[in-house]
């Protein structure tokens, strides 16, 4: 199968987002051809070069999407006739999509906003890829982007009755802010990828992430019917929405341009054949933006288990740990409330006072980590004197700050393996890896309810409240005085992990995933004969059947097998005699 | 196996304590600390005693509330904050969503809208253009006198090196300030840019010497006009600097893309006519200048100089935004006609062709010769002027050009 890698700033740069797990992918489905269209996000990235690639990488395009490609194509009247009407329809929905939710809120019924918010979809899609074949046709949509009749187009929509209130209020500087924001975003448009020789040869699109990066796999889909899979460990709106808060733009601006986002969010949700969202809080985003639920399969993010199988699998239970230590890893920085963990850690002492923290890991990057490393030090000095052995010996504080590659802790496995009992003290969390790692060495734990942990841990450690050190402390002294129960808890944790969060887990559901998708919905591929013409039933008509004819040969082999084992050939085109 | 502290119990004891410690705590706390004493009240009966809870937590994240333009910021804030569905549960609510759907709905906005930001200043680098500026005109002008000064191979010399000098002097010039451009200009432009100049101070006195049937030796060129059109790249700049100003000033507070074309234009043609300004009074002045012996010296190769001199002020500042193709076509326009100009008088003297150089014949006898490059320049920044007036009031030609959010 001919699988195209879609990404944005990520894989195969050096510097991308989720290159690893990219890798990961590629290499770990040997069996089938990878294609990777790459979008770079700065000149650096670029500069920077890319990872080393597998022999399954059959092809590499990449486009930079920081920089505007102008062709120089300047349009005639009736491409700039076309263009003002596909842009002015996609401004509409922009402006308008989000009224209709507000307006939904106070008038109309559930069923009535799903109606309304259905057309709006229906037009931004229409209009988006009106846009994306005038620039197959004509060239040109970069100059016509940046043009007077596009900001034209948006300030009629956003002065139209009806758009969206915030809207209402942008000066001219939003409207040309909102307009180079589009044009950036639509850059991909302008791409030659979609041709019968580019994505147009393609079994299937999997985008690595939403948004921008799945463009192209929607642009595919119109032109060529590939179908498209969307994978998103972080929701590519929602962090639109935190960068929005932190930029200093207008209310208009934003208003417009999470408008513009949502909209293109829901069309590749909508568009998608299949979603697999990294965790539950990302599908419960991509639920809220309009994501089918049949759609969704969550595959949780793999990660290395074997670095750990030593110390997990020690057989003593304990791992030869020190009984009365706990640890803390991770990265230094303020969301992970280490002032909270020394006060419990104060509380922990009351009742077990020879218990010792050990904190290991590098500050964040910038003075604000530094910072923070300095001030929780300082804590930790004023709560716990230094303590010795006896009247000759030399003291030190219960309380360390390590770094992996230190004496004391030679690596990251070590680091686990030094302490009873693993703390996660968070107060913001998305997917804690750490948390995962913990598990993978059989640590009991005790973590804070945030983000995806509860999800991650299952039954197997200990949660608490953020934000409450009387209750961590409770929990690490009850784990403290029972090692039984850590050891049951650790061996629990293990047992999960490798089930859920192995490289391989992740691996074999995509490749299932891959199969799904093909299966049921294959390219529509006209088979030719060696002059050229269309060679009559070149496909058989099974073909066109869903899901049955390759599903057949999977039952018969069962589950598990076909998803470890050689590739399944699900696409069509068939060579003629073969399916007849 | 299934041992999960749950935060009913764990986080009730820790409110209705209230104890020291976990004061002590939040003054010591930093960051996450800063807001970690409000965290601790959740609904029903906090020790605070929060009748609405969720009120509380809009006033906690009352910035957040007051900024967001839809509630899916106000989720997405949230969360980043360490709301999850649990505490959203708290507040007798599904999910955060539904949370943030409430919190937006009951925040107050702000009626009016803010007020329209102020245009950013950048004083710290105008030296710079500003010197940059005066350099062609000085090395022009040390030319000049150069020439003045020499005699015989030394000023073939004084002529080539100042050639050069003008030349490096003006790509300084436009390399910064207002009158940079990132849009490459074609190798065309550049050309009939030059031929144009060339004209300016050779054309006239050629095409006098052609009508009288010579030339027959070398004739002088017409350096005074020249010089103030070298000059004249310091108002040009400024002109071109209080154009952009004005211009930005007007993006921030225009409302419409009509309001801005309708204040911006008189801005436009406010300061094409200092510019025409400034270069009249420069050309007045270099008239003064005692000239080169022999050389043209007529009104007409003044208000020559002059329309050159608008025609490449518009074709800058079209040029700087983005508008590259019209310059182009109307440069070349002028060129042209100024070489067609040049090849009817020569062609003239051919056996039974003495038409063609009837019409340059006549205006040169009824306006001297400097009126034939007047003519052609000043129709063709005519020409400019009214795109210009049509292309530069355009709010899109005031961009930033990394104009991305």
């Amino acid at each position: 199968m001919r699988i195209g890698l879609l990404t944005e700033g990520g894989y195969p740069y050096v510097s991308g987002d989720a290159r690893l797990w990219c890798d990961r992918l590629v290499r770990g489905l040997g069996q089938h051809e990878f294609d990777i269209y790459a979008l770079s996000r700065s000149e650096r990235q670029e500069d920077e070069g890319w990872v080393q690639l597998p022999p399954q990488v059959s092809r590499v395009r990449t486009a930079p999407l920081w920089m505007a490609e102008d062709d120089g194509v300047v349009h005639g009247r009736r491409a700039r006739r076309r263009f003002a009407e596909c842009f002015g329809e996609l401004a509409a929905a922009v402006c308008a999509a989000p009224a209709v939710l507000d307006g939904s809120e106070v008038s109309g019924g559930p069923t009535a906003s799903e109606a309304s918010r259905g057309v709006v979809a229906d037009r931004f899609g229409s209009a988006l890829y009106g846009l994306a074949e005038l620039a197959r046709d004509e060239g040109g949509l970069v100059g016509a982007l940046r043009s007077e009749g596009a900001v034209r187009a948006l300030e009629r929509a956003c002065r139209a009755p009806g758009a969206l209130r915030a809207a209402r209020t942008a000066r001219v500087p939003d409207l040309l802010s909102v307009a180079a924001h589009i044009e950036r975003a639509l850059r991909p448009l302008s791409l030659d990828w979609y041709e019968d020789d580019g994505l147009g040869s393609v079994d299937l699109c999997h985008a690595a992430a939403g948004g921008e990066a799945a463009l192209p796999g929607l642009l595919a889909l119109h032109f060529a019917g590939v179908p498209l899979l969307v994978t998103e460990y972080g929701v590519q709106l929602r962090a639109h929405y935190l960068a929005s808060a932190a930029a200093e733009e207008s209310p208009a601006v934003r208003a417009l341009l999470a408008a513009f986002h949502g909209a293109l969010a829901a069309e590749v949700y909508h568009r998608a054949a299949l979603i697999t969202p990294g965790n539950t809080h990302a599908r419960r985003w991509q639920e809220r933006c309009g994501a089918d639920r049949a759609k969704l399969r969550t595959v949780h993010p793999g990660m290395e288990a074997a670095r750990f199988a030593e110390v997990g699998e020690r057989p003593d239970g304990s791992g030869g740990a020190d009984p009365d230590t706990l640890v803390w890893v991770g990265r230094i920085e303020p969301a992970k409330d280490l002032i909270s963990l020394l006060h419990s850690f104060a509380e922990v002492r009351k009742e077990a006072p020879k218990t010792r923290l050990r904190i290991v890991g590098a500050p964040a990057e910038g003075p604000e980590g530094a910072l923070y490393l300095g001030h929780c030090k300082a804590l930790a000095a004023q709560l716990f004197p230094d303590e010795a052995e006896g009247v000759h010996a030399v003291g030190d504080n219960p309380v360390s700050f390590e770094e992996i590659g230190g004496p004391e802790v030679p690596s990251l496995a070590a680091a686990y393996a030094s302490g009873a009992v693993v703390v996660l003290s968070s107060v913001v969390e998305g997917f804690p890896i750490s948390l995962v790692e913990a598990m993978f060495c059989g640590r009991a734990t005790v973590s804070t309810d945030v983000g995806a942990v509860v999800e991650v841990i299952g039954g197997t450690g200990l949660v608490v409240p953020p934000r409450n050190p009387r209750a961590l402390a409770e929990a690490c002294v009850a784990l403290l005085r029972d090692p039984e129960r850590r050891a049951r808890l650790g061996a629990a944790a293990r047992a999960r992990a490798l089930e859920l969060f192995t490289v391989e887990q992740n691996i074999t559901a995509f490749h299932g995933i891959y199969l799904e998708i093909v299966s049921r919905s294959p390219v529509r591929r006209l088979v030719v004969d060696d002059t050229g013409d269309p060679l009559p039933f070149g496909v058989p008509a099974e073909a066109h059947v869903p899901g049955r004819w390759t599903e057949a040969r999977l039952m018969v082999t069962g589950r598990p097998r076909w998803a470890a084992g050689a590739p399944v050939r699900a696409t069509a085109p068939l060579p003629a005699g073969e399916g007849a | 196996m299934s041992e999960l502290v749950r935060d009913g119990s764990g986080g009730a004891r820790g409110d209705a304590g209230g104890d020291p410690g976990n004061d002590s705590g939040n003054d010591s706390g930093s960051d996450p600390g800063g807001d970690s004493g409000g965290a601790r009240t959740p609904a029903g009966g906090g020790r605070r005693g929060a009748v609405d809870p969720v009120k509380a937590l809009m006033h906690r994240h009352r910035e957040l509330c007051e900024r967001a333009v839809d509630p899916l910021e106000i989720a997405a804030g949230l969360e980043a904050h360490g709301v999850t569905d649990r505490t959203a549960a708290r507040f007798r609510h599904r999910d955060v969503f539904s949370l943030a759907e409430e919190m937006y709905a009951r925040v107050a906005r702000d009626p009016d809208p803010a007020p329209p930001p102020v245009a950013p200043e950048h004083s710290g680098a105008r030296a710079d253009w500003a010197v940059l500026s005066l350099l062609p005109g000085a090395l022009c002008a040390a030319t000049v006198a150069g020439l003045r000064l020499t005699e015989g191979q030394p000023r073939l010399a004084v002529a080539a090196g100042g050639t050069l000098a003008v030349t490096l002097g003006v790509r300084a010039a436009l390399r910064r300030g207002p009158l940079s451009t990132t849009h490459r200009t074609t190798s065309g432009t550049l050309a009939w840019t030059c031929w144009l100049i060339v004209y300016a101070l050779f054309g006239d006195g050629l095409l006098s010497v052609g009508i009288e049937g010579g030339p027959d030796g070398p004739w002088p060129p017409a350096t005074a006009p020249v010089l103030a059109l070298a000059l004249a790249c310091a108002p040009a700049a400024w002109c071109a600097h209080l154009f952009t100003a004005g211009a930005r000033r007007k993006l921030t507070v225009s409302r419409g893309l009509e309001e801005f074309a309708v204040s911006v234009r008189p801005l436009l043609l406010g300061a094409f006519a200092l510019f025409l300004c400034a270069l009249g009074a420069l050309l007045a002045l270099s008239r003064e200048a005692p000239s080169e012996p022999g050389a043209y010296n007529g009104p007409g190769a003044y208000a020559g100089a002059g329309a050159l001199g608008a025609l490449l002020l518009l074709a800058r500042l079209l040029t700087t935004r983005g508008f590259t193709h019209a310059p182009a076509v109307v440069l070349g326009a002028a060129g042209a006609a100024e070489v067609t100009a040049l090849t009817t008088v020569f062609a003239a003297r051919l056996p039974g062709c003495s038409f063609v150089a009837v019409p340059v014949e006549t205006v040169a006898d009824a306006w001297g010769p400097g009126a034939v490059p007047t003519l052609v320049c000043g129709a063709a920044a005519l020409v400019l002027l009214i795109h210009a007036t049509r292309t530069l009031t355009r709010a899109s030609a005031h961009a930033t050009p990394g104009g991305t959010p």
